[in-house]
C-alpha cells in the first residue's frame, strides 16, 4: 500500500472595509509567522501576497465589514468555498466604526466629501460578516492580538472548537491587581460590559476602557450607564460611551437608544 | 508589430491605503491608459468625529490605519492642542518623538525587508530571499519588532495603541522597562549600518525624475511633529497655509482623493523628507552617508529604499538619546480647559506629511474635521512616475516585465504594505503535531554557568480550583530563604495566568527559566515531574489543564528559536515544599 500524503490545512485571510490593523496581527509575529506557515498552508492572503481565490479552503479568515454592492456576491462565493469561517476584528464581527455612519444619511456625507458622488459604490450601512452568511467562529477586538489568532488556529487544528473567553475586562483587572480607574478616577470606563482578550490595556495605563473588544458575556448595560450618568456624562455622551468602536453590536446599540437625544 | 495592444491589468494591488488595482494600456509603443484605481470603499472618518468629544479623537483617528495610527494620534494631539492653549513640557515633547522613532521603525523595517528588497534581488517574497539571505531577514524581524516594542511602551499595544492622549500620555513608563528597551536599541544601531550598506550595494535601477519633495522642516532637528512646509520649489509656509497651496480633488478612478500643490503632483515620505532635511541629521548618519554609493538629496525614485534604511539609523540614534536620558514624570499630562477655535496638525508619518484641520466648540467638541493622509498626496506622483519610468524602463519590454516594472514603482512609494508582497508561500510538511514523546525525569536538570540577574522562575496557573498550583509554588518559594538570597543576586520570581503563546513575551529577556505549572495527569509514583523541553520533539496536552497547555507554547516558541539558552518545565500534582525547593536550588545552583 502506498503512503496516503497528509495535506496540510488550507487558510485564506480575506479583507473587506477596514483598516488592515488586524491582518497586522499575522504580519506583527515575526518569526512565529513562519512557525504557523509550517502548520498551515496560506493560500491567499493579499496583504502578505499569496492570490489563490481558487478551490476550497478548511479555514477563511476574514477582516472588514460588508460596505459595497459587490461585498455580498464576493463573501458568498468565500462561505460556499471554505469549511470553517472566522471573523476577526469589530469590523466584521459588529461593523466596526464605520458602522457608525448606519445612524447617519451616508448620501448626503458621500455629497459632502467627494464631487462627483454617483462614482462611489457605498451601501448605506457597514455591517458585520454573520449578517450575510453563517459565521462558525468570531475573534471580537480592534484590533485583535496575535494571541487571540494562534490559539484559535492552533485549537482548530487539533480538531477542537477554540474557547471563547467572553468574561468582562473587570475580571482580567483584578487578576492583574490593576487599580480599578472608575473607583479611583473617575474614569467613564466600559471595562464592566466588555469582552475581555486584550490583557485590560487601558486601565493598566491608567485610563478608561472604551469597548473596543465588544460586548462581554451577560452585560448589564443598563447599570453602567446609570453609573456613567453618575459620574456626571450628560444623556448624549452616555450614548455615544456605547456607539462607538462596536456601535453595532446589539447590547451596546440597544442601551445607546435609552439615551440618546 | 505596428498595431501592438498591450493591456496590463493587476486587479488586486492588496492594499494602497486600502484596496487598490492597476490598470495600464500600452497602443503603438505609448501608454494610453494608466491608472492606480483605489477602490477601497470610503468611511467617513471625518463626519464620524463631528459632534464627538475631543477626547474620543484619538482612539477615533488611530482607527484610519492599522500601519501608522501613531502618526494620526500625534497630528491630531497636536492640531487640538493648538486650539486648547496647551504648551507640552519638554518630558512630553521628547517622548512624543520616541513615541514616533518606534512607529517609523517597524513600518520602515517591514517595507525594506518584506515588501521592497526581495524587488532588488530578484526573489519572488521575504521568504524565497531568506534562504540566501537568513541573516538579513532575520535581522528586519528583530528591526521590525524593536519598532513595535517602541509603540508598545507608551500605547500598550502596536496596533490601535491607547497610551497617548490629548495633553500627554496616560502614565510613564517605568525606568526598568526603560532601560532594557535602551539596551537593545543601542544593539541594533549595527544592525541598522550593515542594513544601510547591505542596500547600497544593491545594484537599484538608475532613474532620475524630475519632481518636487514637500516636508516639514525644522531649524534645530529631523522633523517629527513640528516644523515648517517646505519644498524643493521654494515652498515655505506654516501648517495652517496648507490649504491656500494643496487641494484635494476626486478623480473618478479613485475612492482616495488626489491632492495637488499648486496645481502639480509632489512627493512626500522619506526620499523628500532626507532630500530636504539632510543637514538635520546626527553627525554619525551624515558621516555614513558621505562613502554610500547612492548620495542625497537625490532624484532617483529607487533610493527611496536607502532614504528609509538612513531613517531606521537615525530613528535608534534618537531613541538611544532621548531612552538615555529618561527619567520617571509625575506629570506625563497637561492640565487644559477646552475652548473654541481651529487647530491645524502636521506631522511626519512614515509615508510622509499627515494634515489635520479640526473646528471644536467651546466644550472641546469636535465641529469640523479635515484628514489629508500621505498616500492621497503622493497617489498622482505614482501615476507620473509610472509613466515616465516605464518609458525608461523601454515598452517594448514584454509584459511580464512591464507589470513587475510597474508594481516595483508602486511598491516603492509604500502605498502601505502589501502592494503584493508575497509573503507566505511556504510548503513545508507539518511534523507529527500530535506525537508524543515524551521526556521525563524526577531528577531535576542542572542549569550550568547560570546568571541569576537572567533567571526567572515562573508560576503558571489560573484563578480555577485546582489550576493555581503554579501560583502557589511562587508563594512558597518567595518566603524561602535560600530562594531570598538568589532574588538578592537577581532571580526574578512571578506569576502568569493563562499565557499560551503570550509566553514568549515573557521569558524572551532570560537565559536561565524555570516554569512550574499545574499537572493534570500526575505520573503514577511521584508528585512532580522534569520535562526536558530542549530534548522535545514535540509534546501533547496531557500534562496541561490549560487551554493552550505550556508545553505547546514552549514547542510553539522553540520552533521558532526564541527559546532562552536553558529552559525547564517543572510540573507539580501538589505543592509539596520540601521536594519544590529542593527541586529548584538543584536546577539553578547545581
Amino acid at each position: 500500500m502506498s503512503k496516503s500524503t497528509v495535506s496540510k490545512p488550507s487558510v485564506a485571510v480575506h479583507k473587506f472595509s477596514s483598516c488592515d490593523g488586524c491582518q497586522l496581527a499575522f504580519i506583527n509575529m515575526g518569526e512565529p509567522l513562519l512557525a504557523l506557515s509550517q502548520l498551515v498552508e496560506i493560500k491567499y492572503f493579499a496583504e502578505a501576497g499569496p492570490l489563490d481565490d481558487k478551490g476550497h479552503v478548511d479555514i477563511a479568515i476574514i477582516e472588514g465589514s460588508v460596505s459595497t454592492s459587490k461585498d455580498e456576491v464576493r463573501l458568498q462565493k468565500i462561505r460556499n468555498n471554505c469549511t470553517h469561517l472566522m471573523t476577526i476584528g469589530a469590523c466584521a464581527t459588529s461593523g466596526g466604526i464605520q458602522a457608525l455612519r448606519n445612524m447617519a444619511n451616508t448620501k448626503e456625507w458621500i455629497a459632502d466629501i467627494y464631487a462627483n458622488p454617483s462614482v462611489i459604490d457605498n451601501l448605506d450601512n457597514s455591517t458585520p460578516i454573520k449578517d450575510h452568511v453563517k459565521v462558525d467562529l468570531e475573534l471580537w477586538g480592534c484590533p485583535i492580538n496575535k494571541h487571540q489568532i494562534l490559539t484559535a488556529i492552533r485549537a482548530l487544528l487539533f480538531g477542537v472548537l477554540p474557547v471563547e473567553d467572553s468574561d468582562k475586562v473587570c475580571m482580567e483587572c483584578k487578576r492583574q491587581q490593576t487599580v480599578c480607574v472608575m473607583v479611583t478616577k473617575n474614569e467613564p470606563c466600559m471595562g464592566p460590559v466588555t469582552r475581555t482578550g486584550c490583557g485590560a490595556l487601558c486601565p493598566h495605563v491608567g485610563r478608561d476602557c472604551f469597548g473596543c473588544y465588544g460586548p462581554a458575556e451577560n452585560p448589564n448595560t443598563h447599570a453602567l450607564a446609570n453609573r456613567l450618568q453618575g459620574l456626571g456624562l450628560v444623556k448624549d455622551e452616555v450614548a455615544r460611551r456605547f456607539l462607538f468602536i462596536n456601535s453595532g453590536a446589539e447590547p451596546f446599540h440597544q442601551e445607546a437608544q435609552h439615551w440618546k437625544k | 508589430m505596428p498595431n501592438e495592444t498591450i493591456k496590463i491589468k493587476v486587479p488586486v494591488l492588496a492594499r494602497v491605503e486600502g484596496e487598490g488595482a492597476l490598470d495600464l494600456t500600452i497602443e503603438n509603443k505609448q501608454i494610453t491608459d494608466l491608472k492606480l484605481r483605489i477602490y477601497e470603499p470610503p468611511r467617513y472618518f471625518e463626519k464620524f468625529l463631528e459632534g464627538r468629544n475631543h477626547y474620543d479623537v484619538l482612539d477615533t483617528v488611530a482607527r484610519i490605519c492599522g500601519i501608522c495610527p501613531v502618526a494620526y494620534q500625534m497630528t491630531a494631539t497636536h492640531a487640538i492642542e493648538s486650539i486648547f492653549g496647551v504648551t507640552i513640557n519638554p518630558w512630553i515633547r521628547a517622548m512624543r518623538r520616541l513615541f514616533y522613532c518606534g512607529e517609523w521603525l517597524q513600518s520602515h523595517s517591514l517595507h525594506i525587508h518584506l515588501l521592497a528588497a526581495p524587488d532588488f534581488l530578484k526573489f519572488n517574497s521575504a521568504i524565497e530571499m531568506a534562504t540566501q539571505y537568513p541573516d538579513e531577514v532575520r535581522r528586519g524581524l528583530k528591526l521590525q519588532a524593536l519598532g513595535n516594542d517602541l509603540v508598545v511602551l507608551f500605547g500598550a499595544r502596536s496596533v490601535h495603541p491607547v497610551g497617548a492622549k490629548i495633553g500627554g500620555f496616560s502614565k510613564a513608563p517605568n525606568k526598568k522597562t526603560v532601560d532594557a528597551l535602551l539596551q537593545r536599541v543601542t544593539g541594533a544601531k549595527q544592525d541598522a549600518i550593515d542594513l544601510i550598506q547591505w542596500l547600497d550595494a544593491l545594484d537599484l535601477p538608475d532613474d532620475q525624475q524630475d519632481f518636487t519633495s514637500v516636508a516639514l522642516h525644522h531649524d534645530n532637528e529631523y522633523p517629527f511633529n513640528e516644523g515648517r512646509i517646505i519644498s524643493d520649489d521654494g515652498l515655505d509656509i506654516t501648517i495652517a497655509e496648507f490649504e491656500k497651496h494643496f487641494k484635494e480633488m476626486q478623480v473618478d478612478h479613485s475612492t482616495a482623493l488626489h491632492c495637488l500643490l499648486d496645481g502639480k503632483p509632489y512627493l512626500v515620505g522619506p526620499l523628500a523628507r532626507l532630500n530636504l532635511n539632510k543637514d538635520q541629521l546626527p553627525k554619525e548618519v551624515q558621516q555614513l552617508m558621505q562613502g554610500l554609493k547612492a548620495q542625497f538629496p537625490s532624484k532617483n525614485m529607487f533610493h527611496s529604499i536607502i532614504a528609509r534604511a538612513i531613517e531606521i539609523y537615525f530613528t535608534l540614534i534618537e531613541a538611544e538619546k532621548i531612552l538615555s536620558h529618561y527619567e520617571v514624570t509625575d506629570q506625563a499630562c497637561m492640565r487644559f480647559e477646552t475652548k473654541a477655535g481651529t487647530g491645524y496638525g502636521c506631522t511626519e508619518a512614515p509615508r510622509g506629511i499627515l494634515w489635520h484641520r479640526y473646528d471644536t466648540d467651546e466644550k472641546g467638541c469636535i465641529t469640523k474635521a479635515i484628514i489629508v493622509p500621505p498616500t492621497s498626496q503622493n497617489q498622482p506622483r505614482i501615476e507620473e512616475d509610472l509613466k515616465n519610468s516605464l518609458i525608461n524602463f523601454g515598452l517594448a519590454n514584454t509584459k511580464e516585465d512591464l507589470q513587475l516594472h510597474a508594481e516595483k514603482v508602486i511598491r516603492n512609494y509604500d502605498p502601505c504594505i502589501s502592494c503584493a508582497t508575497h509573503f507566505l508561500d511556504l510548503t513545508l510538511v507539518r511534523d507529527g503535531i500530535n506525537e508524543s514523546t515524551k521526556h521525563q525525569s524526577t531528577a531535576a536538570p542542572c542549569f550550568k554557568h547560570v546568571n541569576l540577574s537572567k533567571a526567572a522562575i515562573i508560576g503558571i496557573g489560573s484563578p480555577i480550583k485546582g489550576d493555581e498550583l503554579g501560583w502557589h509554588a511562587i508563594d512558597v518559594l518567595q518566603k524561602n530563604k535560600s530562594i531570598q538570597k538568589l532574588k538578592d543576586k537577581g532571580l526574578d520570581l512571578f506569576k502568569l495566568d493563562r499565557p499560551g503563546i503570550l509566553l514568549s513575551e515573557s521569558i524572551k529577556d532570560y537565559d536561565h527559566v524555570i516554569i512550574i505549572d499545574a499537572m493534570k495527569t500526575a505520573d503514577q509514583e511521584n508528585n512532580f515531574v522534569w520535562l526536558d523541553i530542549a530534548k522535545l520533539k514535540s509534546v501533547s496536552n496531557v500534562y496541561s489543564s490549560h487551554q493552550l497547555g505550556v508545553a505547546e507554547s514552549l514547542q510553539w516558541i522553540k520552533t521558532v528559536t526564541l527559546l532562552p539558552k536553558d529552559i525547564a518545565l517543572f510540573a507539580i500534582a501538589e505543592i509539596g515544599h520540601k521536594n519544590l525547593v529542593k527541586n529548584i536550588l538543584q536546577c539553578l545552583i547545581a
